[in-house]
């Protein structure tokens, strides 16, 4: 039940959120650049906050920039043969690229309409609080000596400054690939590899059946996965009253409610066993699943995560 | 249809046709509601179809607005309720006369005169019309058109003065008889001046059968008919036509020319009266500066007077021959001049026997000098008296024996010597009657009593001046009233003596009034000096005149200067108003007090009423309504957009909200009764659980208390010091004291203490006055204060106080403390329980002061005592340290000088000191038990 003070809050998106004219939408590309100077220090602190608690669990390996060398085979291709430091001693050396066995990771982040919400219930529109639990578990998955990437943006980086430049390319991609009116609530397809490990981030407003579909598509190709629900509070616990005509982010739709608060049980029904089958979809399908509100720290669930990932990936 | 509803712009009713359509609408459109983004609405917005659905607006709200709306166009459209008079303009065939009463009298509900007047026209339009306003001097005869009648209507204006109708009544009279099918309409003030009487029945009579009469109440109008001078302000007199049948209030304000308001009166008139005075009092100089008076809120120019120079006060000394001892004062000249002057003058006179009174009166610079029977002026009061003269003053003498027997020169005329004996027993003439009064004179207009008789008088030399010197004569042309002009200024010689021992002319009215235009003259002159006011064949113009509604203005056209002693009232030629120069201004005012006018009698004559006449307007209501219902609207927008969605969703805090505003409701309509109904608040009770359990503790045992002073160390001292006392008292004594108590006077309760410990300290503050007012009632209450200055360790013998003696003679300033001595040596205290010569602490040089005793002092009487416990002991010898002892018993402070039973006699000390505040005289008493024993024979 929402308390009294809740129930007078509003609603609103980011920014006054104007459908359809694209001026808003090239705006927001500028806005999410100024946010992600910050979003980028707090990814930062949240990932140092939590070096400490997975340490203890990083899988003893070769670093990133560990070059294994191994003794020549008879029969293999000269040409791979590392001359440098087969020079230092009588035997021959072969340079292998320890790296590309490792698994890696993809962040993929929907930047659709829907995640611009905030309520006033949360600080931060869920889109923040995305990027910021993406730019984190990059950093902490690169700290555990993996690589991460975003689809079709960056290759697979073992870079230490990986926030850095994760938050580069968000920052830097160019008004109108992003539109968050056309951006896909579920990616159709994405240039992974088999074993891969994808990271999804977003909201999943997307009828159950499509959200089953996609998935199933991601991991029949053997993509492993896990996928991180946003969701604002006020998405959660609807705490409105009155009489209200709710708007859709990504349509032109509205919904007129004579009382919301006779709704409200209905409504939180209705989203909680929508959150049911997207968990069960995603656990069928061989998917993580956890679930953030945006009034929650970061950190708690970026602590799930790292539990999850890390789990997985050993 | 309701009579006499009516719409001032009828056709916005029309407007109501669009309510249906306006109700279709709003029931289609029902109020937007707030509008909020929801992301995950793909997901739900199957979840009720009928909730989807535009919501319906709530019949009530529906109803509110429809309501509004018709207010508003209800309000637009001006409904009023007129009573709507029956006039019968359809009987008659040929003209219809109209005759509108316009005098001064019909100023009041003029605009409904006209209205009403109109509205006839309108209803007469295909009749011939004549109209005719009964100011008019030749009204035409000829019929008109009811629309040029109509704009004649619209450009009259009510009169300034009394109409007479008759003119207008024959007029209209001479038309009904003309033509047969000719009716009337007389739209009528009802009042009527005397003169109109006979005028008014005839036209009654004549006209019967075809006459409407539309009348206001004849009471509504309410006259300011004069203004007097009275002993101590102006006298307003104020006449209705007709009893208003109740009591009525009205308010008078007089202005100065600048339109000031200098004061004002309130008058009433009882319910059968149509007379009533008020009294304006104010000081001299207010009264003179004053230039109009008028009823407040009354629109008439009857309602307002004038006030010229005539109603200015004058200063009038008053210097008479007479003696002191003068045997009858009651039938001297002086007094019967000074009882003639009194009410319209500020009087004064030079008490009897000073020396000089002439000249001790012209230094207050009166306006009229009065000199009674004061034979010869010489010298330097002679040159004064000429230079005031001349300086524009004026002078009356009165004759008499000193004055016939002497002469100066400061007479109008040369007198003989010697009187003039009428009727005497030496004299075969009969005392005279006054003559006629000479066409110049001053006395013009006044009315001559004949039964006035003159026995005596000063006879004038006769010259070719005389008869112009003279403002009075006798019937054989002798005069008797004599004046002429000096300088700037007049001198006037009345030629018999202001008592009644020459004629008896100073009983009669004609003497105050031949004093009071003396007294108008003499202002002129101090005024301005000029003669205009003298001249009776110069005319004053008009100046500044009155309107019908009582309202000052330039001169209308119309307006004929009059003569300088015009007193008649107000007429076309003369309206209301001010003549002449602003400095010596002719006031002019529609109704004298000789005016008279009284309530028509219309006899059988149906009159309509036409107070009814006045149309209630229902715009302001309605707009009101509507106002109202719109912000209800507003309320409801919100409560049902979710704004105040804090009372829809909480029942309590409904529940709340409702109870909340009922109970205003109900206290806002039930305060002003239980005001009225309130009884005297019952005494407080005493509730248990205010009362401090220290408070209880120490009511059950006695305890000694000391004062926190909030230094540490003193109140701890303070506290040990009464505790080692009290085990030296439970140890010595029968007295089982509890621990002590530290209290603050402002905020403990005292009455449970009988002694107080207070150390003073140096600086500190004068306790608050709550403190004050507690130590005050405390010590009437029989307890005792114990002030420790602490000081006798540093205080020197006849040098300056110590502070905190300062600190202490602050604080006992505020209160009130009796008589203080050292503690005698047959004082009680000195053998309460011991024996003992001086009073020690810690220091043993300081005194201890006690309330002084007043009994007598008795050698044999080893101790002495008042009736009660001194309330206030001071020492400054710190006991409590000489007491302070810790929780083993060893004492906490080193004596000073600390002689070896010193600690020893502190205690004793203290425990005498104890034993007096409980046991009081007792132990004074006890010294006596020797001689009651002896007595009772043991």
């Amino acid at each position: 039940m929402a308390s009294n003070n809740m129930a007078i809050e509003e609603a609103r998106a980011i920014p006054a959120f104007t459908k359809g004219p694209p001026l808003a939408l090239t705006s927001e590309a500028a806005r999410l650049a100024d946010v992600l100077p910050h979003l980028v220090v707090e990814a930062r602190n949240v990932a140092a906050q939590l070096q400490l608690g997975i340490h203890g669990r990083r899988r003893p390996g070769p670093g990133e920039e560990f070059w294994e060398f191994r003794p020549f085979v008879a029969g293999e291709s000269t040409s791979r043969i590392d001359w440098r430091r087969s020079a230092r001693d009588d035997r021959l050396y072969v340079r292998e690229r320890e790296w590309e066995s490792a698994s890696v990771h993809w962040l993929w982040i929907d930047f659709s309409a829907s995640m611009h919400f905030a309520s006033r219930l949360a600080e931060r529109p869920k889109r923040d609080r995305a990027v910021l639990i993406g730019l984190a578990l990059a950093d902490l998955l690169v700290h555990a000596g993996e690589r991460v990437g975003m689809p079709g943006e960056t290759p697979p980086l073992a870079s230490r400054n990986i926030i850095m430049r994760l938050a580069e390319t968000m920052a830097r991609r160019k008004p109108g690939t992003f539109d968050p009116m056309t951006a896909d609530a579920l990616p159709d397809t994405l240039p992974i590899r088999r074993q891969d490990h994808l990271v999804m981030i977003g909201d999943f407003i997307m009828p159950t059946e499509e959200f089953a579909e996609k998935l199933a598509r991601i991991a029949h190709r053997g993509v492993r996965g896990t996928v991180v629900l946003i969701r604002d509070p006020a998405e959660e616990e609807f705490p409105f009253s009155g009489e209200l005509e709710f708007e859709g982010l990504e349509s032109n739709e509205t919904w007129r409610v004579g009382e919301a608060q006779e709704i409200a049980v209905k409504y939180r029904e209705r989203i909680s066993a929508i959150n049911e089958e997207l968990r069960r979809i995603a656990l069928k399908n061989g998917f993580g699943f956890v679930k953030h509100l945006t009034h929650r720290p970061a950190a708690e669930t970026l602590l799930t995560l790292a539990a999850l990932i890390g789990g997985n990936a050993a | 249809m309701i009579a006499g509803l009516s719409f001032l712009a009828p056709f916005a009713l029309i407007a109501l046709v669009a309510l249906p359509a306006l109700y279709f609408l709003l029931k289609i459109t029902p109020p937007p509601p707030r509008r909020l983004p929801l992301p995950t609405l793909p997901l739900v917005k199957d979840l009720l179809g009928k909730e989807r659905e535009p919501a319906r607006t709530p019949w009530w709200l529906l109803a509110l607005r429809l309501a509004a709306a018709t207010a508003i166009i209800l309000a637009v459209a001006g409904p009023r309720w007129q009573p709507q008079s029956a006039v019968n303009t359809e009987t008659g065939t040929g003209p219809l006369v109209l005759i509108l009463d316009d005098g001064w009298t019909a100023a009041n509900a003029w605009q409904t005169r006209i209205a009403r007047a109109s509205a006839i026209l309108e209803q007469a339009a295909n009749r011939p019309v004549v109209l005719i306003p009964t100011s008019e001097e030749f009204p035409a005869m000829t019929p008109e058109t009811a629309t040029t009648a109509l704009s004649r209507l619209l450009s009259l204006t009510p009169k300034p003065y009394v109409v007479l109708r008759a003119t207008a009544l024959d007029v209209a009279n001479a038309i009904l008889q003309r033509e047969a099918g000719a009716t009337a309409v007389w739209i009528s003030d009802a009042i009527r001046d005397d003169e109109d009487k006979d005028t008014i029945e005839r036209f009654l009579k004549h006209a019967a059968g075809r006459l409407e009469i539309i009348a206001s109440p004849a009471a509504a109008v309410t006259a300011l008919s004069g203004i007097n001078q009275s002993g101590d302000g102006l006298e307003a007199l104020l006449r209705r036509a007709a009893p208003r049948g109740e009591a009525s209030q009205g308010l008078l304000r007089a202005y100065d020319d600048k339109g000031r308001i200098l004061g004002d009166a309130t008058f009433s008139f009882a319910a059968t009266a149509t007379e009533a005075k008020a009294k304006l009092a104010l000081p001299i100089e207010i009264l003179n500066d004053i230039s109009r008076v008028d009823i407040a809120d009354e629109k008439t120019a009857g309602a307002v007077q004038l006030l010229d120079a005539g109603h200015r006060r004058r200063r009038v000394a008053l210097i008479s021959g007479e003696t002191t001892d003068t045997a009858q004062p009651l039938v001297s000249a002086r007094y019967f001049v000074s009882r003639a002057l009194q009410p319209y003058s500020d009087l004064r006179e030079p008490p009897r026997g000073s020396p000089d009174p002439i000249a001790r009166a012209l230094e207050e610079r009166p306006d009229l000098l009065v000199m009674v029977d004061i034979g010869t002026v010489s010298g330097e009061t002679a040159a004064a008296l000429t230079r005031y003269v001349e300086n524009g003053g004026m002078l009356i003498r009165f004759a008499g024996p000193g004055l016939a027997a002497a002469s100066d020169n400061l007479l109008p005329v040369t007198l003989r010597r010697g009187g003039r004996i009428l009727g005497g027993a030496l004299s075969w003439d009969k005392p005279q009657r006054l003559g006629a009064i000479p066409e110049a004179s001053p006395f013009t207009g006044l009315t001559i009593q004949p039964d006035i008789r003159i026995e005596r008088q000063v006879l004038a030399e006769p010259d070719a001046e005389l008869s112009r010197a003279s403002w009075a004569v006798l019937e054989d042309g002798t005069p008797l009233v004599t004046a002429a002009a000096r300088g700037k200024g007049q001198i006037v010689l009345f030629h018999v003596t202001g008592d009644t021992s020459w004629s008896n002319l100073p009983l009669s009215g004609l003497f105050v009034d031949m004093l009071r235009r003396c007294l108008t003259l003499a202002k002129m002159q101090a005024n301005a000096g000029t003669q205009a006011m003298n001249d009776a064949k110069e005319k004053l113009p008009p100046r500044l005149t009155l309107d019908g509604f009582g309202a000052l203005s330039a001169a209308t056209a119309k307006a004929q200067p009059v003569e300088t002693r015009h007193t008649a009232p107000a007429s076309a030629e003369h309206p209301p108003g001010f003549y002449g120069p602003p400095e010596a201004s002719l006031a002019v005012n529609t109704l004298t007090p000789q005016s008279r006018f009284a309530a028509i009698d219309f006899g059988a004559a149906r009159v309509i009423t036409m107070s009814d006449a006045r149309a209630i307007d229902f715009r302001p209501m309605l707009m009101v309504i509507a106002a109202l219902l719109v912000i209800a609207d507003a309320i409801a927008m919100a409560v049902l957009g979710g704004a105040l969605g804090f009372l829809r969703t909480s029942k309590r805090a409904l529940v709340s909200v409702t109870a909340l505003a009922f109970s205003l409701l109900l206290a806002s309509m039930v305060a002003p009764e239980s005001a009225h109904a309130q009884t005297p608040p019952p005494a407080p009770e005493l509730d248990i659980r205010s009362i401090r359990p220290e408070d209880i503790r120490s009511s059950l045992r006695p305890r000694l208390a000391y004062v926190i002073t909030g230094d540490v160390r003193v109140d701890e001292a303070s506290r040990t010091g009464l505790t080692g006392l009290g085990q030296i008292l439970s140890q010595r004594t029968s007295l089982h004291l509890d621990e002590p108590i530290g209290l603050d006077p402002a905020r403990d309760e005292l009455v449970f203490y009988s002694m107080i410990y207070w150390p003073i300290l140096a600086g500190q503050p004068r306790p608050s006055d709550k403190a004050i007012r507690a130590i005050d009632g405390f010590m009437k209450q029989g307890g005792t204060i114990l002030f420790d200055t602490r000081d006798a360790f540093v205080q020197r013998p006849g040098g300056q106080p110590t502070a905190e003696t300062r600190a202490l003679r602050a604080m006992l300033a505020a209160l009130d403390i009796p008589a203080l001595e050292p503690i005698p040596q047959d004082h009680v205290l000195t053998k309460t329980f011991y024996l003992l010569d001086r009073f020690v602490g810690r220091y043993a040089a300081g005194d201890t002061w006690v309330e002084t005793l007043t009994g007598p002092r008795d050698a044999k009487t080893p101790a002495r005592a008042g009736d009660r416990v001194s309330p206030i002991i001071i020492t400054s010898n710190d006991l409590a340290s000489a007491w302070a002892v810790d929780r083993f018993g060893s004492p906490l402070f080193p004596l000073v000088p600390g002689e070896p039973r010193q600690r020893e006699m502190a205690f004793r000390t203290g425990v005498n000191l104890v034993m007096y505040v409980f046991t009081g005289n007792y132990k004074a008493d006890q010294v006596h038990i020797p001689a009651l024993l002896e007595r009772l024979g043991q």
